[in-house]
């Protein structure tokens, strides 16, 4: 039920019907991807420039040269820290604040982004966004002062069990792909970052043609547009990076992974290493896993209540789907006194579904839901505009959830179930005291 | 935003907050009750028993199949420590019926009649509270209350909180203490049940697009409708009971990397008035990026990633939070002083003053967009007996001026430190 409206110019209208949204999106001369999403009669206004360009991204051929280029880890969400800081003298996020607005920055793995929310001084607080993010400003002095500070940042994930808990699960399923390292680099790894490699890093992937903006609030479109056009740098568009990934097997590195941290129960996660769907079928998987998990081990499922009632579980674990362009994987995370035992059960639920087929019943049920959850997304200016984002660096649009869920059947999940759930995949990841 | 209220019953009230632009409706229910040390993990229980199953939905599985049949609806329930109160919060959140493909329930009706039913209809067996299920959830509070370590910083919070507060109500710990599980069983929880339904505050939040005819969903509920009048017994929430003494510092080992500061300080005799120059004086200390301690513990020294401060309204409270590299404790605590001293010298400006309340006042503003602050703040202003709309808050915020500001910076005093290292 998505129509294209109208392309006027070559700002292109998707409306979907269903959830009752917009979005206006076009891509400028420069590259620059702009979308845009309004939403009347909300105080709140929130706008994020992101930068496909994450953690990820060390090893790459700038464009116009012939040597690949390689880079500590780190230097990605270094950069986020150090954009801020301006020649002036002025730190960008003092005087966003100053503006009462609500700023912040953020790196994953394969992008980073600059963002604010505000309810009032949207487009003074845009000049200045826009400024701090297309013109950087980097010293010796001021590479190594921010040492200290992401130093203490690296430290006190350091003292995250969530997070060791994370990071080991990845480490259990990849070989050589560095979505298993830290985003933030180590203490050793960021030593070697200067402001040559920091300039390097953002002239190769700050440029228009990698990177995204985009707006939820109540705006009109057309005019916001313009908005944002006038306050672009002249950059030229500099084409197609180079990016230079590991080959990473298939398998696994090791089933189990354990570590020792003072916690009062142990966390655990099961891991799933799964391969990149195809740019078709992305949105579409990842709907089916959604279902698919939350009938083995959601709320409502027997093995949630056979864990519950033995009080081997307290609460729902997560459930999450995550990918890129590079990577895919499902992680359930909880908490028990007894991870080895629920790894078990949750082998052998698989194992039962896949013999006896998925309830009909239980898998209309749970769809239903996963349109409700669909649906609230779209509530807050900030979960809308991060979810388009982070989607468009997928090559999603996010409005496509809505649509494919009626396509995703039983026939399709079951499927899915036969070639993502596969035990020669999982891995079992425990924090424990 | 309208916002009303009607008392249905002496103590029951309902409070409609109607607002079309959202995807869903949200439903609120309170039950306020003084903390008391004797009653507090029975709250805890309490509360996590009646999500176990109703009369008519006896299992959690049954109601987890009745959500997710709701396209997704989310039920929770959840503990507060409101000054001296506790109260038990349950929501329930479904969406729209303008979003709902196949429309043959009334969403918002179906939605009321649920929660209310697992709050005051709840799974009995033989005049009790099923055994099992008080035994799990018993279980499962203790890990709750175990795994107060897990998560450091808020840890170093609620250690200072209770070194403030040894032997006051606030001083509890909202899950209540291990050694009082044993004492709880179905025949005496399920007592105490009855006897909270009964006397306890009642408030009934629904809030997103509703009319008139919506309240009388509620007064016609069978269930509500078995509840009988009651002089509710609670503490009007902002009672300051905060003796002023010497400055206290406590200092524990854990096994943390990072060294963890938390400072209480504590306003003593503040007025309704003062509470919003209280407010302004947190900002410029440690409530935004452009603050004292974010731009000198952070910023300058490097000595931190996160350096920053909470007012607490209830207990006019401001605590200060630090997460620094253990070698360098004495030097933070200097410099973290040295704020609060150029503070109440004046070494701020009138920038520093609109800065900080255009923070507040948006922060403000943005409450009407979320549905949950929304209704939190309308639940603070009942339990405060305060009829303060955001518009006259913003007001009174944008009142403080500098005299205001050093009249805080003069009261306020450090009243616990707490430094959790290796």
């Amino acid at each position: 039920m998505i129509y294209f409206i109208s392309i006027k110019e070559s700002m292109q209208i998707i409306e979907n019907l269903k959830i009752k949204e917009k979005l206006y999106t076009e891509k400028l001369e420069n590259g620059l991807t702009v979308m845009i999403i309004p939403k009347k009669n909300i105080q709140k206004k929130y706008v994020i420039f992101g930068t496909n360009y994450g953690s990820n991204d060390s090893k790459f051929v700038v464009p116009g040269e012939e040597t690949v280029t390689e880079v500590p880890d780190g230097v990605a969400h270094f950069l986020e820290h150090k954009m801020f800081e301006q020649e002036n003298g002025v730190n960008s996020l003092d005087k966003l604040t100053s503006l009462g607005v609500d700023a912040n920055a953020y790196t994953t793995n394969d992008h980073t982004a600059y963002l604010f929310e505000c309810t009032d001084k949207f487009y003074e607080a845009l000049d200045e966004l826009m400024d701090y993010v297309q013109n950087p400003y980097f010293t010796d002095e001021n590479v190594e002062k921010e040492k200290g500070i992401i130093g203490q940042e690296i430290m006190m994930y350091d003292d995250y069990p969530d997070w060791r808990l994370y990071l080991n699960t990845l480490q259990a399923m990849y070989h050589n792909n560095p979505v298993k390292l830290d985003i933030t680099g180590t203490i050793d790894t960021i030593s070697k970052i200067d402001k040559d490699i920091l300039y390097k890093c953002y002239n190769t992937f700050y440029n228009p043609s990698n990177m995204a903006l985009v707006v939820c609030g109540d705006f009109e479109p057309s005019e916001l547009l313009e908005q944002i056009k006038s306050r672009l740098s002249n950059k030229k568009s500099n084409g197609d990076i180079k990016r230079i990934y590991p080959d990473e097997p298939e398998n696994i590195v090791k089933e189990n992974i354990e570590q020792k941290m003072e916690v009062s129960m142990p966390i655990f996660t099961i891991g799933i290493k799964d391969i990149v769907a195809n740019d078709k079928e992305k949105v579409k998987k990842h709907i089916a896993i959604e279902i698919l998990l939350n009938m083995i081990i959601g709320r409502s499922s027997e093995l949630y209540k056979k864990l519950y009632d033995e009080g081997n579980i307290l609460s729902e674990p997560s459930l999450d789907y995550e990918f890129s362009k590079k990577y895919a994987h499902i992680l359930i995370t909880g908490k028990s006194n007894a991870p080895e035992e629920i790894y078990k059960e949750f082998k052998n639920i698989i194992n039962t579904i896949k013999e006896e087929g998925i309830n009909e019943q239980d898998f209309s049920r749970i769809k239903k839901m996963i349109y409700g959850e669909y649906i609230r997304e779209y509530d807050d200016v900030a979960d809308v505009a991060r979810m388009f984002l982070a989607d468009y660096f997928k090559g999603i649009n996010s409005l496509d959830y809505i649509e494919e869920i009626d396509l995703v059947n039983l026939e399709y999940a079951t499927s899915i179930l036969k070639d993502v759930f596969k035990e020669d995949k999982m891995v079992l990841s425990v924090v424990r005291s | 935003m309208e916002h009303s209220v009607e008392e249905i019953k002496k103590g029951i009230k309902v409070h409609l907050i109607e607002d079309s632009k959202f995807k869903t409706n949200l439903i609120s229910v309170f039950l306020t009750t003084p903390l008391s040390r004797e009653y507090v993990t029975y709250d805890a229980v309490l509360s996590s028993v009646l999500r176990r199953g109703s009369k008519n939905m006896p299992t959690q599985e049954a109601i987890s199949k009745e959500l997710e049949e709701m396209y997704g609806a989310e039920f929770d329930c959840g503990l507060d420590k409101t000054g001296d109160n506790h109260v038990l919060k349950f929501y329930l959140e479904s969406i729209n019926d303008k979003f709902i493909p196949q429309n043959d329930i009334n969403m918002l009706k179906t939605s009321i009649e649920k929660l209310i039913e697992i709050i005051f209809n709840p799974y009995i067996k033989e005049d009790n509270f099923k055994k099992e299920y008080v035994e799990q959830e018993k279980n499962k509070i203790k890990q709750i209350i175990e795994a107060k370590i897990d998560n450091k910083a808020k840890y170093a919070l609620d250690r200072c909180i209770e070194e403030m507060y040894q032997d006051k109500p606030y001083g509890l710990y909202k899950y209540g203490y291990v050694e009082d599980l044993e004492k709880i069983d179905n025949k005496n929880l399920y007592k105490y049940y009855k006897d909270l339904i009964s006397k306890c505050k009642i408030d009934i939040f629904i809030s997103g697009e509703i009319n008139e005819d919506t309240i009388d969903i509620i007064k016609e509920n069978t269930n509500i409708k078995l509840l009988e009048d009651r002089n509710p017994i609670y503490n009007s929430s902002d009672n300051d009971d905060l003796e002023t003494t010497e400055e206290k510092q406590i200092t524990e080992s854990m096994e943390v990397t990072q060294g963890k500061i938390t400072i209480g300080m504590h306003i003593a005799d503040i007025s309704e008035e003062e509470k919003y120059s209280a407010l302004v004086y947190n900002s410029i200390l440690g409530g935004t990026a452009n603050s004292k301690l974010f731009q000198n513990v952070r910023e300058k020294a490097s000595l931190a990633y996160s350096a920053s401060s909470n007012y607490m309204r209830y207990k006019n409270n401001i605590f200060i939070n630090c997460g620094i590299e253990i070698k360098n404790y004495e030097k933070a605590l200097e410099i973290i002083r040295k704020q609060l001293e150029d503070i109440k010298n004046g070494d701020f400006t009138d920038e520093d003053i609109k800065n900080a309340k255009k923070g507040i006042v948006s922060a403000i503003n943005g409450i009407k967009d979320e549905q949950d602050t929304k209704i939190m703040y309308f639940l603070g202003q009942e339990l405060t007996n305060m009829n303060v709309d955001l518009e006259q808050y913003i007001s009174k915020v944008q009142a403080v001026n500098k005299d205001d500001i050093l009249n805080i910076a003069n009261k306020i005093k450090i009243n616990t430190i707490y430094f959790l290292k290796d």
